[in-house]
């Protein structure tokens, strides 16, 4: 297991292999070093070293690093000389190498205990700040955090229950959690660690770890991902060479998610980090940026689970829009794209991303768009579902918005009058009507004329609905004789000249 | 109207329709392409109508996805194979948007168009446009080529060819892991069409890359490419190239791959051929029995009898029945469901000794498994073993458990019992049944038939009494139809319960009944109850007898539909309640075709032009459409005769 996860390592593979090849010689030296440390230290400890000796001789042989000599990782910080810390450090780190099985509590419990102990050690060593991370050091830390962090997530657990709406279920906890917690804790140590040498912290924490690090974002367990949401935003912050690398790799999560299995437990995370690195993103944006709003953010009003991470995604694109207003029609258009036919829990939450977004558009970019996008609030406005045509009515109430309307007043009232006059006649909802005749009553008074030429347009459009709606009918029989007329012609003239039957089927139609 | 007179321009109709803000009305005239198609000839469709298609793509997806199923079709539209080549811009277009399901559309339809063009044209148009979207700079065009190399490579001139299997080469290394699923979802399709040679060479790298693939998303399908590929190896190849990768694979970290592996195992045996299967496999299949994950047991032992098949039985007996012997006791009731549903077939596998002696503890330990799916699994496969076991020992053994199963606490298992008793009754002979399990069946009889408070609880657990008629109908017509008429006021009793499904059965059986014993005996047994019924002060009842007569009426025929049945349902449109109204004007719709059109227009439409003013809106609703359809009935003898006017005046 552990080899398979190493070989995901490319660079680390090599210096794995010569550490085994330094086995046998280093192991003389171990014994010795062992040896010496105790003498060294004196009694106080030798009571220890019977338990710890059986421990240290499974831990060391694969753990050595070449040119390093070993020290007993039972031993403390405090009790060893400050050049010995190092090499203590690096077999502490190789001991939390080993992952046991936590579903079960009694079993290892002793070595689980020792684990965590050195654990906890361990991060209270680097949080001394006095440590120098050397290249082995580092390659050990990074060794042990995947050993230990990336791991393939069981299958979720089966339910009886239908349909798989994740939002009120329990959350998952994961049993392994007491470990997991201070290896976390010790990688984002690792990271924040201000005298850090980037240089060769950077090949260490490559693309592939940062890979499986996303990976692990699709855990069940919220405090794991909360853990992560927090070392990927500092890891972003601090190597600049991999933020493209990283951008894209959520974009692929995204993608995944959003247009294969619709299923992802960390999107509401990955959102949030994303929501601090858009903040950041240098003006003018690049065309990457921009892609990555339409190609990725927007597609995400789409599944079903968005409510899970809709907050976090407005955050996003309010984001975005907050850089360049330039966006505001494009994310509109977007919206009214992705915008919920059936699902009204959805649609409540698209209006207020939309009332968001629209405070914050000008009159250019609102005029761009106002048309679709009012066409789409007349039917929110008739929704059967009250809380859809409440929210929907609640926007005019918004003093940016209202100012667009009413400076575009021509062309919005014609869209949403109908569906006003509707509610009044027929809207099941008390509320709804009052909100209704509220906005009437303003309408009224923006513009009274507007108003009446609307009612009349109405009353005109009513009563040739049905008309148009004949006309369809009649323009699509027409077509239909036309069509089997050709079809009747061609195959008895053998797929002559089509143009000409089709006119004189026309015109005997016509007559 | 002016607009009569104009002259009809089928594309500006298009258009105009398409420029519609209702989605429908859009949706509509994209399905009735072919309509405009036809009326524009096959010329104009070509010139006209396809380039416009072309560029008509930024619409709602719904209304692409028409679009990209018409186009499928409409070869015959543009003239015929020699022009199949003008639909495929349209598609490429299609082939490159967001949604997943119209991309996979367009591809599907390319495939269809493609799969009938003529070889130079492929060469001509298709062969570019799987390249263009191939480099195409968006993810989505790439994932859409991968499903279309298959088609074209076989018209492919050489030079092509190989610059095909290059491309496709990249096509799994792209950088975008959805591409790289893509093409490993395509590559035993592609593959099949690729020659021997270039196949061990090209494509056995290109499938090594994908099964070494960093994301367990594109490993896992790699794992049907195994199966797909082996089948077109040589043996010696395929034991040589493939076999170690499912070895792997069977060892993989992620769970999701090795239980492919295990749900793919037949087809990977049947890939790998039975001698390797037996000498390699095996280890990596027991792996599988014991993995850590339920998930990957749960899959391995639904392929416990399928394997064994492949081996020989001293195999099976060493290495398989030990891992069988502990998934029957494993901590997931899946994995001992999965298992209970498949080890019957085991039986002839191993032979009898090793059956009786090996099998049958684990058959009855299921059997008395606290899980009922389990023992159910078992219970429905008891003929397997009975033809490896013979009856006698079936007997002794099982049947004991059987009989302890039928008195279970749990309902669904009497149930199962009881409805596998026709089947065992079949299986085990006429004789074997009379002897053993006829006097058992009698005495659930007898249980319900003198115990009326048992009975109505019997009927509660659905439709054992059902199954109960149905067995007796073995024995002897005489006891049967003295059962049926105890049984017709069991149904009384099942009438007044409250779950929807056991009224809806009891109707049903209602039904079935009458078709059994014909109009005369329902008139007699049946129709007393309705009538009494109809007026029971629960509307649930009433409501339940009025969809009882519905399902009755095509039973007994017009007349005695007419004069018995219609004049309850008539009576009951004058209910109180909103919900039988409804349905009455739901019956009556069901009764015009089965009724006389005088009775129709005499006593059904009167009823439903009243019922169709009332003040509820859903019984107006349902009045207006039932009244529709009965105007459609007689619209449609008069549109028949009119259009054969109609074809006159011509």
């Amino acid at each position: 297991m552990i080899k398979q996860i190493l070989s995901k390592l490319p660079k680390k593979v090599p210096k794995s292999d010569s550490s085994d090849s330094s086995r046998s010689d280093s192991s003389n030296s171990t014994s010795f070093g062992n040896v010496f440390q105790c003498t060294n230290v004196g009694s106080t400890i030798s009571s220890k070293l019977n338990v710890v000796k059986r421990v240290s001789s499974v831990v060391f042989p694969a753990s050595m690093s070449a040119g390093v000599e070993a020290v007993d990782p039972c031993l403390s910080f405090k009790d060893v000389s400050n050049t010995q810390k190092q090499s203590l450090f690096i077999s502490k780190l190789n001991l939390c190498c080993k992952v046991y099985d936590m579903s079960d509590p009694d079993k290892n419990s002793t070595e689980q205990d020792l684990k965590r102990q050195t654990l906890l050690e361990l991060v209270d060593y680097v949080s001394s700040g006095s440590v120098k991370f050397t290249e082995p050091a580092i390659a050990a830390l990074c060794k042990m955090f995947a050993t230990n962090l990336f791991r393939v997530f069981p299958p979720k657990f089966r339910t009886s229950t239908t349909g798989g709406e994740t939002e009120d279920e329990e959350p998952m906890f994961d049993p392994a959690w007491s470990h997991l917690q201070v290896v976390y804790d010790l990688l984002l140590q690792f990271i924040n660690y201000n005298s850090l040498d980037m240089k060769v912290a950077k090949a260490h924490i490559d693309h592939a770890f940062i890979l499986r690090l996303l990976d692990l974002f699709d855990s069940e367990d919220p405090r794991e991902r909360d853990c992560l949401k927090t070392i990927l935003h500092r890891i972003y912050g601090k190597f600049m060479v991999h933020r493209p690398f990283i951008r894209k790799s959520v974009s692929n999560i995204i993608y995944r998610f959003v247009f294969e299995t619709e299923r992802h437990n960390g999107i509401a995370e990955l959102l949030e980090i994303f929501g601090s690195v858009i903040s950041g993103f240098a003006l003018p944006l690049k065309e990457e940026h921009k892609i990555f709003l339409w190609k990725a953010l927007l597609p995400l009003h789409k599944p079903k689970s968005v409510g899970i991470y809709h907050q976090q995604l407005t955050y996003c694109v309010v984001q975005f829009i907050d850089k360049d207003q330039r966006l505001a029609s494009s994310v509109i258009k977007g919206l009214l794209k992705y915008w919920p036919v059936t699902n009204s829990q959805k649609e409540l939450m698209f209006i207020s991303e939309l009332e968001e977004i629209l405070e914050m558009t000008s009159m250019a970019e609102f005029q761009n768009i106002m048309v679709p996008l009012f066409r789409r609030m007349a039917y929110c406005l008739n929704s059967s579902h009250y809380q859809v045509a409440e929210r929907a009515h609640l926007l005019w109430n918004n003093e940016h918005i209202l100012n667009l309307i009413t400076q575009n007043r021509q062309v919005i009232l014609p869209l949403v009058f109908s569906a006003l006059v509707h509610n009044a006649q027929s809207h099941w909802n008390q509320a709804v009507l009052n909100l209704t005749q509220n906005i009437r009553k303003m309408l009224t008074q923006m513009d009274e004329e507007l108003v009446a030429a609307c009612q009349r347009r109405i009353e005109e459009e009513e009563s040739g609905a049905s008309a148009a709606a004949e006309r369809r009918r009649v323009t699509w029989e027409r077509l239909e004789a036309a069509a089997a007329a050709a079809g009747v012609q061609s195959s008895s003239v053998g797929g002559g000249d089509v143009l000409v039957p089709v006119k004189s089927a026309t015109c005997s139609v016509a007559c | 109207m002016a607009m009569v007179d104009q002259p009809l321009y089928p594309i500006a109709v298009l258009i105009d329709e398409l420029k519609n803000e209702d989605i429908q009305l859009r949706l509509n005239s994209i399905r009735r392409l072919s309509t405009i198609a036809r009326a524009l000839g096959e010329e104009r469709t070509r010139k006209e109508l396809i380039p416009f298609l072309s560029e008509n793509n930024d619409d709602d997806d719904e209304v692409l996805l028409a679009m990209a199923e018409e186009l499928g079709v409409f070869i015959p539209y543009v003239g015929g194979v020699e022009h199949a080549n003008v639909l495929l811009p349209p598609l490429e277009t299609l082939c490159t948007v967001e949604e997943t399901c119209v991309r996979d559309k367009a591809v599907e339809s390319l495939c269809r168009i493609g799969a009938q063009m003529r070889e130079q044209d492929l060469v001509e148009h298709f062969i570019p446009l799987v390249k263009r979207l191939a480099a195409g700079e968006w993810f989505t065009a790439r994932v859409s080529s991968c499903g279309l190399f298959h088609i074209v490579y076989p018209s492919a001139p050489e030079v092509v060819k190989t610059e095909l299997r290059a491309i496709y080469g990249q096509l799994c290394q792209d950088d975008m892991p959805m591409v790289r699923r893509s093409a490993a979802t395509n590559l035993g399709k592609f593959a099949a069409t690729v020659e021997a040679p270039h196949l061990k060479s090209d494509i056995m790298s290109v499938f090594e890359d994908l099964t070494q693939d960093d994301q367990d998303s594109v490993r896992l399908l790699a794992v049907e490419g195994c199966a797909a590929l082996g089948k077109l190896l040589e043996p010696q190849d395929c034991v040589a190239h493939i076999l170690p990768v499912i070895v792997n694979f069977s060892q993989d970290k992620s769970w999701r791959v090795r239980y492919m592996v295990a749900n793919q195992l037949y087809e990977l045996c049947e890939a790998v051929g039975p001698d390797p299967t037996r000498s390699e496999l095996v280890p990596a299949y027991v792996r599988l029995l014991r993995d850590n994950e339920a998930e990957v047991r749960i899959a391995a032992a639904g392929k416990v009898t399928k394997f064994s098949r492949i081996l020989n039985p001293e195999l099976a007996i060493q290495h398989i029945l030990p891992c069988v012997k502990e998934l029957s006791t494993d901590s997931s009731q899946h994995v001992r469901s999965a298992l209970a549903s498949v080890i019957m077939g085991m039986a002839p596998v191993l032979g009898k000794d090793a059956t009786i002696e090996q099998l049958l503890p684990i058959f009855l330990s299921l059997l008395k498994d606290e899980f009922p799916d389990v023992r159910l699994n078992i219970i429905s496969k008891l003929d397997q073993v009975n033809q490896v076991i013979g009856i006698d020992l079936l007997s002794q053994s099982l049947l004991p458990a059987i009989v302890e199963l039928a008195e279970d606490r749990h309902w669904r298992v009497r149930l199962a019992i009881i409805e596998y008793i026709p089947l065992l009754a079949s299986q085990l002979g006429v004789g074997f049944f009379d002897d053993k399990l006829g006097a058992l069946c009698m005495q659930w009889l007898k249980d319900k038939l003198e115990r009326n408070a048992r009975i109505s609880r019997e009927c509660c657990h659905g439709v054992d009494l059902d199954r109960v008629v149905h067995l007796t109908s073995l024995w002897s017509k005489e006891l049967s139809s003295r059962i049926i008429v105890d049984r017709s006021s069991s149904e009384r009793l099942a009438f007044s319960l409250h779950v929807y499904s056991i009224r809806d059965a009891a109707a049903n059986n209602i039904k079935r009944l009458a078709e059994e014993f014909g109009p005369d005996w329902a008139m007699q047994h049946i129709i007393p109850q309705v009538l009494d019924m109809v007026t029971d002060p629960h509307y649930l009842y009433r409501m339940t007898i009025l969809q009882a007569i519905s399902l009755l009426a095509p039973v007994l025929g017009s007349e005695i539909t007419s004069s018995k049945l219609l004049p309850l349902v008539i009576n009951a449109s004058k209910d109180r309640v909103p919900n039988i109204k409804f349905n009455v004007a739901k019956v009556l719709q069901s009764l015009i075709p089965i009724v006389d059109q005088s009775v129709v227009e005499n006593s059904i439409r009167p009823c439903l032009v009243e019922l169709s003013e009332d003040p509820d809106v859903d019984v107006r609703f349902f009045a207006s459409q039932a009244l529709q359809s009965s105007e459609q009935v007689l619209c449609s003898e008069k549109t028949l005769s009119r259009s054969e006017m109609g074809f006159d005046d011509h």
